[in-house]
């Protein structure tokens, strides 16, 4: 039997004309929110739990910067994916 | 979905922060701007208020937030009158952030008391 990934982890790249600010953030946190599994992203010295809309603003991730988004439960590679794909495509 | 109600003494920080909330939010959740007084300018109304609230409403619930001292008092009110079957409570809040994360709460689907609480634990998100 294959075992269940409880944990998985991604560093991305922001493209480099979006910040994750505003619009952006709310995209991506109304995303995380929809996993059981709890996410951290961190960017710089800065790491914010992935469902809070300020924390996720407080992380000032300009353009273009990276980003690492790290999950834990039992939906975590299929969460990271996704925000993976928000990541990379949000305008 | 909750909806939110902003009452402000302003009718432009009402709105201003109906637009940013409304902007991390998505267009889905119903976010009311109530501010200013019954004759436009600086102020309360009860009136406005009332009717925003009855526009928020879609049977799930509703938050109420409000910026300064009167605008707490006349959503207070307007509580004991609140006769819809869904129930609508007053965030503990600070006006911006809680209306921001209170929003995006809403957006996904989330109970009126989660609502809440996202609007009450925005005391705790540091700028710095």
């Amino acid at each position: 039997m294959r075992g269940v990934p409880t944990s998985s982890e991604l560093c991305i790249q922001l493209p480099a004309d979006v910040a994750l600010h505003a619009r952006p953030a709310g995209l991506f946190v109304r995303l995380a929110m929809g996993f059981q599994c709890a996410i951290k992203i961190t960017c710089g010295d800065r790491e914010a739990d992935a469902k809070s809309l300020l924390a996720v603003l407080g992380l000032g991730a300009d353009g273009g910067s990276t980003v690492r988004v790290r999950a834990d439960g039992a939906d975590a590679e299929t969460a990271v994916r996704a925000l993976e794909n928000c990541l990379r495509t949000i305008r | 979905m909750v909806g939110i109600v902003l009452i402000s003494h302003s009718a432009e920080l009402a709105e201003g922060c109906r637009e940013l909330a409304a902007q991390v939010a998505g267009d889905d959740v119903r976010i009311e701007a109530a501010g200013g007084g019954p004759d436009g300018r600086l102020g309360t109304s009860g009136d406005l208020v009332s009717a925003a609230m009855v526009r928020a409403d879609t049977g799930d619930g509703v938050l109420l937030l409000g910026d300064l001292g009167s605008s707490i008092l006349t959503a207070r009110h307007l509580l004991d009158d609140w006769s819809s079957t869904s129930s609508a409570r007053i965030a503990d809040a600070p006006f911006v952030e809680g209306a921001l994360a209170a929003a995006v709460t809403a957006a996904v689907g989330a109970s009126l008391d989660d609502v809440v609480k996202a609007a009450e634990d925005a005391w705790g998100a540091h700028k710095l």
